[in-house]
């Protein structure tokens, strides 16, 4: 007892004088140095509140605070992509298109002659890791070019607000437009439930026999978002939804394959809707063709792969007759201005780089980002709140068909995106040269799809709750 | 040029029978788990390695069988006149001397090291193998899934079929009560091989040895056993055993577009199978490799009430682990420690 | 006793968690250093006062106290479990429960800091006392599998009770870092924003810093404390023998229950306090990558002692941001070009395609790896190396530069 009592009051004595000296000493000596940093870590606030850096460089006053560097004459932008993780075969090529896009607008002049630097980040698809590195880059970037996956930008939406930074989700989550998420993101592209309103509407008007529908995906909001549009679709097509199974898949356990194939095969559907990861998709497929089932196969674009079009993929040709998306962003082999200078830069950037449309997703980020920052030049303000105030009032942003035209102002309804790419797997088209999607129908939209009230997300999965 | 389906028995009325798909499905898992399973224990009964790496080896094993058989097609450039499964055979042999010689090298240069150190020291260095293996075999197969180029393709054999149904392209759209693709097929008699073929090879003069080792390194040694050696053959055996396993991973129809990112986290259901069975006992890893196939491709058939969620098929191989070693704590056919004071 | 500082004349003195003069004087500059660290004062240490590296330390922090536990059962009682995720997984969902917000979309009842943060321990430590009898029925590496077990059902619950976890992909936000005595609108004390502390400006990572490394002190003296009594005693034995222990009178069966109880308190406030940092969480977070985290934090550190559990955790947690770091300077360098590093350094790295190298720099195309990529090559080969040319861990280099010194002119 005795040892227990006197260590707990040299341990509280030890304390108290660690506390002292903490205290005492920082008031006394190293005053001036705590000052200083605690100036430095609320510069950023500070100008933006009280006054902006002005320079006069360009013959018009820029405001900025963080990020733009006008005696340096950049502009740091970060960028939060899964490198590492379990969807770095898809967001590598994004990567790789957004560094080919900024170093071309770099080398016509930049934003007004501001270089764009980026800041690039690998979360590794972990929560933790994305939270981590949005700190690490946060008080040098004016805006997140991108930030990979939905729980992880709703884990750093609330320090965006509070930093008034913008970020493009690299998700496609209908609840990006829903105001409660919205205010400091910048989605683009077609939302997943939308997404589905659309290649139903497609496939039913192609196939009009088409009476049932099986619908599986994985859970959470990619998954669940994608089926409960196919869902809606269905009641207002008068699809007969034979199978349910929103959430059931998940990719990394291969039993749910099964029990999803199982179920749709038993179902007999006509059309089957799966959302889920490429791997998990195909092998949904293959099990359900080894069970003799014949349907029209679609689902969320996210499950292609290029590789299944390949000469030795055992469903090459299966795929082709069964397989029906659609793309946010045209296909590679599109013919339009945008995709055409687009596939030039990047077969210019790497001469080796396989046609694959996820680096055309990288250019179109990038061209968003472009447009958005040539704004907040124009407006003389590039704060981040400026920059965030330039994306949110960008009033038509058109790719030249590298994607659809879109407008980012005004009420969700106005603002989600309802035209995609229809494409087709075809070896054709691959053989060719190109990724082995053939564009059936560009900007396409379905009457269901051009007529739903867009007031909240389609699924809601509870981001923030 | 093999048929899309063989039809061996026909019926008139015809119901897709559930049952015959579930057990389809389990003897399919149930030879990938055997496999890799075996890989594993050869490897923790020879030198009491516990490794992580595994599921990395069978990635990396796969994508060599995607590289050399079609990507550089190597031996089939050599030999154009001959058959298709000839070449296929030849370049996954090629591609199992490429994973097996990795094995030795892991063996060699991290494992070695670590004789004698604490069983979970030496666990954590695979995982640290894992990593790079990982990482290495994502950068490798690259953006898209390579398939293995097999010759099997989407064929099948359908039992009790109605026949003159053909809709598509593709006459797979035959009823059939039961069909069974030949990938299956391949991997149950590559699985029966395999454990034949070890079970020969602990009767060689080598496999001897290899046992003497397990049993007791040291003694092995004194009895002019390079143990180093067997150290390095079971670390190859094991490698090319994994690859063999994400080769059976990334067939159709489990996988049909092949070796991708995910297939190295595959391996980590294998381990119930491995605990059933007993580490250390290779019979034990093919009973708990088809007992875990089976129960799990049961219940993904059969337990699928709503109150269960998502997924309870995928918990099964871990429920029944469980209740197994609370009924014998060392496996259906593990050794038993004898604890001495 | 004075200037011999080995001379124990009590049982007492010897056991002391501070047996020796420089032990005392290392843990106070040590302690100094780390209450100081925010304020941007410590020379050299300048760059650890920004906000991420406080967060990062804060992270060492929290990782501190979940090791200890594994420490406790690993270390102490020599039983291998591949379930600490789970028991996170469990402490955090109670912290969850009773702290979450009461009108938020997942169950919540807005309970106090000093009720969830204790209770999430308490609830981890039951279900892990429920464990305990299958591993006295269960040995050795079977019962590191059955443990391993328990986190992939942990995964299976988890992602399906929705209600409470917000269910797989999606995750639910956790219960701030504050202080309440009850359901009050202000907080008492608030670690999650910036403003003063008794008239010293400080940002919202120094406090949390300030809350956490409290937290882990405490953690750490409990600990050390219970390695010196009658149970940690009990615990060592069962480690170095289990039937020896039982023949001397040690209850195998109530140690075994105690161990994985202790551990899993521990690993509860730790899952607790990490999701709360962390803010959102999603199920698969407690996965079996983040019990292999901790036992490779165990062994890198040493086993079985507290300072080794910190010099381990620190290893794991700081050693990616330090690769990190040295990746981009290295790009860096080679994209600047001109100087003899930038030469040299090229040799390694690929700028374009066309270039040689083992690593590039564009991610997903061409040869070579990316350099985030290697950063996780780097990050594995610094595990193996670690565990194979000191498998004592970092507690055991550490014992033998103090050797070293210790006998210094006569090294022998």
């Amino acid at each position: 007892m005795r040892i227990k009592v006197k260590w707990l009051a040299i341990f509280l004595v030890l304390g108290l004088v660690v506390a002292a000296c903490g205290t005492s000493g920082e008031e006394e000596s190293t005053t001036t140095e705590a000052e200083t940093t605690a100036t430095t870590e609320a510069a950023p606030t500070e100008t933006t509140e009280a006054a902006p850096t002005e320079t006069t460089e360009a013959e018009e006053m820029i405001l900025t605070d963080v990020g733009v560097d006008l005696e340096a004459g950049t502009i740091t932008v970060g960028l939060l992509s899964d490198l590492t993780g379990v969807f770095s075969a898809l967001v590598q090529p994004v990567v790789t298109g957004y560094e080919a896009q900024v170093e071309a607008i770099n080398a016509a002049g930049g934003i007004n002659g501001l270089t764009i630097v980026l800041e690039i980040r690998d979360t590794g698809y972990s929560v933790d890791t994305h939270v981590q590195q949005y700190n690490e880059i946060k008080d040098s970037v004016v805006a997140l070019g991108h930030s990979t996956g939905s729980p992880h930008t709703v884990a750093i939406n609330q320090q965006l607000v509070e930093d008034n930074m913008f970020a493009v989700p690299l998700t496609w989550y209908s609840g990006w437009s829903d105001p409660a998420l919205n205010a400091n993101l910048v989605p683009h592209g077609t939302p997943y439930c939308i997404e589905s309103m659309n290649v139903l509407g497609y496939l039913t008007d192609q196939n009009p026999d088409a009476a049932t529908v099986a619908i599986a995906s994985n859970a959470g909001d990619f998954g669940e978002d994608s089926a409960e549009g196919a869902k809606l679709a269905a009641e207002a097509l008068g699809l007969e939804v034979v199978y349910d199974g929103q959430g059931k898949v998940n990719a990394a356990d291969e039993a749910t394959l099964a029990e999803v194939a199982t179920a749709i095969v038993a179902s007999g559907a006509d059309i089957v809707w799966v959302t889920t990861s490429p791997g998990a998709y195909s092998g949904i497929y293959g099990q359900a063709l080894a069970a003799g089932m014949t349907a029209l196969w679609s689902g969320s674009f996210v499950a292609w792969n290029f590789g299944f079009l390949g000469p030795d993929s055992p469903i090459r040709d299966a795929i082709q007759r069964d397989w029906t998306f659609a793309y946010p962003i045209a296909p590679w082999s599109a013919d339009n201005p945008g995709t055409n200078a687009a596939r030039e830069l990047i077969q210019a950037y790497d001469p080796e780089a396989p046609p694959y449309e996820y680096y055309l997703e990288g250019i179109v980020e990038a061209q968003l980002l472009e447009a958005i920052l040539n704004a907040a030049y124009d407006s003389g303000d590039m704060t981040r709140a400026g920059v965030l105030a330039a994306a949110k009032s960008l009033e038509s942003m058109s790719w030249d068909g590298l994607a659809p035209d879109q407008s980012f102002v005004g009420e969700p309804n106005d603002t989600v995106q309802r035209l995609v790419n229809i494409v087709k797997p075809s070896a054709a088209d691959l053989e060719a040269g190109g990724s082995g999607l053939e564009l059936i129908e560009a900007n396409y939209t379905s009457d269901i799809a051009a007529a739903y009230q867009f007031d909240e997300a389609c699924f809601d999965a509870g981001f923030g709750g | 040029m093999i048929p899309d389906l063989l039809i061996l028995a026909q019926e008139t009325t015809v119901e897709p029978s559930q049952l015959g798909f579930m057990v389809v499905n389990g003897l399919s898992l149930g030879a990938i788990y055997a496999v890799l399973a075996l890989g594993f224990v050869i490897i923790f009964k020879a030198t009491q390695v516990l490794n992580f790496a595994h599921g990395a080896l069978a990635a990396l094993g796969a994508f060599f069988i995607a590289y050399f058989a079609t990507i550089i097609n190597i031996p089939g450039r050599w030999m154009e006149g001959a058959p298709g499964w000839l070449q296929w055979s030849l370049s996954v042999v090629f591609a199992l001397l490429a994973s097996a010689a990795v094995g030795m090298l892991l063996e060699r240069i991290f494992l070695r090291p670590m004789l004698g150190e604490a069983l979970f020291a030496v666990a954590i260095v695979t995982l640290g193998i894992d990593i790079i293996i990982r990482t290495i075999t994502n950068d490798l197969i690259g953006l898209n899934s390579l398939p293995m180029g097999d010759p099997f393709g989407l064929s099948q054999i359908g039992f009790g079929c109605e026949a003159g149904r053909f809709l598509g392209s593709i006459d797979l759209t035959d009823v059939c009560t039961v069909r069974v693709p030949y990938t299956t097929v391949f991997q149950l008699s590559l699985t029966v091989v395999l454990v034949v073929g070890i079970a020969l090879f602990f009767r060689s003069r080598t496999g001897i040895a290899m046992r003497a080792t397990a049993w007791d390194q040291e003694t092995a040694r004194a009895q002019g056993i390079s143990v180093g050696r067997i150290f390095a053959l079971s670390w190859a055996i094991g490698a090319a055993m994994a690859a063999i396993g994400g080769l059976f991973i990334s067939m159709f129809p489990r996988r049909p577009g092949g070796v991708d990112t995910f297939t190295a986290f595959f391996a980590f259901r294998a381990f119930p199978a491995i605990i059933l069975g007993g580490l250390d006992s290779i019979l034990g890893a093919l009973v708990g490799g088809f007992a875990i196939g089976f129960a799990e491709s049961a219940a993904s058939s059969y337990l699928t009430f709503e109150f269960l969620g998502t997924g309870f098929g995928g918990v099964v191989p871990y429920l029944v682990m469980l209740l197994v070693l609370l009924i014998r704590p060392y496996g259906l056919f593990g050794t038993e420690e004898i604890r001495r004071v | 006793m004075r200037g011999r500082p080995l001379l124990y004349t009590s049982y007492e003195s010897d056991q002391a968690i501070f047996n020796t003069m420089a032990k005392k004087v290392f843990a106070g500059l040590g302690l100094l250093v780390l209450v100081l660290l925010p304020f941007n004062v410590v020379p050299g240490l300048g760059f650890l006062a920004a906000g991420d590296w406080l967060r990062l330390l804060s992270t060492v922090a929290i990782f501190v106290i979940g090791g200890l536990g594994l420490n406790i059962l690993l270390g102490l009682a020599g039983q291998v479990s591949l379930g600490h995720a789970f028991f996170m997984g469990v402490g955090a969902y109670v912290a969850a429960v009773l702290g979450g917000d009461p009108e938020g979309v997942r169950l919540g009842f807005g309970l106090p800091l000093w009720i969830w943060l204790p209770a999430a321990g308490i609830v981890a430590a039951l279900i892990g006392i429920a464990f305990g009898p299958a591993a006295v029925r269960v040995r050795g590496l079977y019962l590191a599998f059955v443990t391993l077990g328990l986190v992939f059902v942990g995964d299976y619950v988890f992602r399906n009770w929705i209600s409470v976890t917000g269910g797989a992909e999606v995750g639910r936000t956790f219960p701030p870092l504050q202080f309440r005595l009850w359901k009050e609108e202000e907080p008492l004390i608030d670690f999650t924003s910036d403003g003063a502390w008794l008239g010293i400006e400080l940002i919202s990572e120094a406090k949390t810093f300030y809350f956490v490394l409290a937290a882990a002190l405490l953690f750490m003296l409990l600990a050390k404390n219970l390695q010196r009594t009658r149970i940690g005693r009990a615990f060592q034995s069962i480690r170095d023998r289990d039937i020896a222990a039982e023949i001397m009178g040690v209850d195998e069966f109530r140690n075994k229950l105690r161990a994985f109880g202790i551990s899993s308190f521990y690993a509860g406030v730790s899952g607790a306090l990490l999701a709360s940092f962390v803010g959102t969480v999603i199920p698969s977070r407690w996965d079996l990558f983040l019990s292999i985290q901790f036992i490779a934090i165990v062994l890198i550190g040493g086993a079985g002692t507290v300072a080794g559990v910190v010099l381990g955790t620190s290893f794991v947690i700081l050693l990616p941001r330090v690769v990190q770091d040295a990746t981009l300077w290295m790009q860096d360098v080679v994209k600047e070009g001109d100087s003899l590093l930038a030469t040299l350094l090229d040799l390694v790295v690929a700028t374009d395609s066309t270039d040689f190298g083992l690593v590039n720099t564009l991610p997903g195309i061409g040869p070579g790896l990316s350099v985030f990529q290697l950063n996780q090559v780097i990050y594995g080969l610094l595990i193996i190396g670690f565990l194979i040319f000191e498998p004592l861990g970092l507690y055991g280099i550490w014992i033998k530069i103090r050797n070293y010194w210790k006998g210094w002119p006569f090294t022998y």
